[in-house]
């Protein structure tokens, strides 16, 4: 479900998850459908999803600096006996905030289990993760403005100008 | 140590400047109450005889309305797009508000004069919003996100180094809603919301944003972003993204 909510996330700005899309649909054993290639012009060099009978040992990518996709070796789908596909599948490279970015997702029966971005730039060509996410954290402190040596207060904008301005004040009069 | 503040109120709200050192000089602080000024007259919906007014009246088609209107109508249509629709400019009602980027679009261009007068040590705060440059005698500046609990307490405190450099929080406490959710009731919310960006205009329009999509799209934030985030959820419960989970005050769970 994570996963597809990630795929979601993505889609606008990777085109390549059309393979991720694609794969969700289709039949039994092709995982490179041509439309990739078609929606990733412009930023990238069409390439073919690479195809890993093994989900657990992904090859690292072709790395490339630019823009320009580096088209990875293509390689045969396991199809399985129950029907779908199953594999890790990465995409071509395309133009994102990262620099350029190649998304890979593990499929296994035809479905999503997991999609992972790739970011190529860094500087030993090695593939990273960007995945950025939001985590619980618990209070380690009380803080309070006036001990916080802060210089400033960010609150809820609108709501509480009147509070915020007095808080901001405070701070302000202190001359911290 | 010496800090030079000068404050004045505009926009509805306080502005807050300070500088490392000295004051700047009072033709830059009368430039940068200008751009507030300006701004104001231009965007209000409080003000009956601002340009925004009389688009929302009807007396002004926007099409005719001047071109800072417009451009700052087309940015937040880029925004609307971007963030899924979880940021637009429309009320419910039809009227086109841009009271939710135009602050932050005033604070960068009066970080504009700021600049073009070489000042290189400051910071601005605008009714919660926080943009800085440079440190605080070598120090980098600090702010504090304020818990929406307990209004004297802090979340954590963040330093602002590297990119990051500037803070926006939106959230619903006080007063009760002000931002129109999507999704529905039942979906879980935030009640406040920090996001910290390089730039202003994209932390308050991703703090607004992610307090309007709630928890459901922030993942999709975090991907199309380079943003941090710390947020409270509706039972107080906190959660940051990693550039923020060791913020002081804050340990991961």
């Amino acid at each position: 479900m994570r996963a597809r909510a990630l795929v979601l996330g993505i889609l606008s700005s990777t085109a390549v998850l059309a393979v991720g899309w694609q794969l969700g649909t289709q039949g039994e054993t092709q995982p490179a459908p041509d439309a990739v290639a078609a929606s990733t012009a412009g930023t990238s060099t069409p390439g073919t999803p690479t195809v890993t009978p093994d989900a657990t040992s992904t090859p690292a990518p072709s790395a490339s600096a630019s823009a320009a996709a580096t088209a990875a070796p293509a390689a045969t789908p396991t199809p399985t006996v129950a029907g779908g596909v199953s594999g890790t599948f990465t995409g071509t490279s395309v133009q994102t905030r990262f620099g350029p970015v190649q998304v890979q997702i593990t499929v296994a029966d035809g479905t999503i289990t997991d999609v992972t971005a790739l970011q190529l730039t860094d500087k030993d060509q090695r593939s990273v993760s960007i995945s950025n996410r939001a985590a619980p954290v618990l209070r380690q402190e009380v803080l309070t403005a006036q001990s916080a040596n802060v210089q400033g207060v960010s609150g809820a904008t609108y709501t509480s100008d009147g509070y915020l301005s007095s808080l901001q004040s405070a701070l302000d009069q202190a001359g911290l | 140590m010496t800090v030079g503040v000068h404050v004045f109120d505009t926009m509805g709200t306080t502005v807050s400047l300070r500088f490392a050192d000295e004051v700047a000089a009072a033709s830059v602080l009368d430039g940068i109450e200008a751009v507030f000024r300006e701004f104001d007259h231009r965007f209000s919906l409080y003000r009956a005889d601002s340009e925004l007014s009389r688009v929302a009246r009807g007396d002004l088609s926007l099409t005719r309305a001047g071109a800072a209107v417009r451009s700052a109508y087309a940015d937040a249509l880029d925004w609307a797009r971007s963030t899924g629709g979880a940021f637009t400019p429309h009320r419910p009602d039809g009227v086109v508000d841009l009271s939710g980027i135009v602050k932050a679009q005033a604070m960068d261009a009066a970080a504009r004069v700021l600049e073009n007068a070489g000042e290189a040590h400051w910071m601005l705060g605008v009714g919660g919003d926080i943009l800085t440059r440079g440190t605080f005698h070598g120090q980098p500046w600090a702010a504090g996100v304020v818990d929406p609990d307990d209004r004297g307490a802090l979340i954590c405190t963040i330093g602002f180094t590297g990119t990051r450099r500037a803070l926006a929080t939106s959230g619903t406490a006080e007063r009760g809603e002000h931002i129109w959710r999507t999704g529905g009731l039942a979906q879980p919310h935030y009640r406040q919301v920090s996001v910290w960006a390089g730039d202003i205009v994209t932390a308050d329009v991703l703090a607004t944003a992610l307090l309007a999509g709630g928890p459901g799209r922030c993942q999709e934030m975090l991907d199309r972003f380079d943003i941090d985030v710390v947020a409270i959820d509706d039972d107080g419960s906190i959660t940051a993204t990693p550039g923020l989970q060791r913020a002081r005050g804050l340990m991961p769970a």
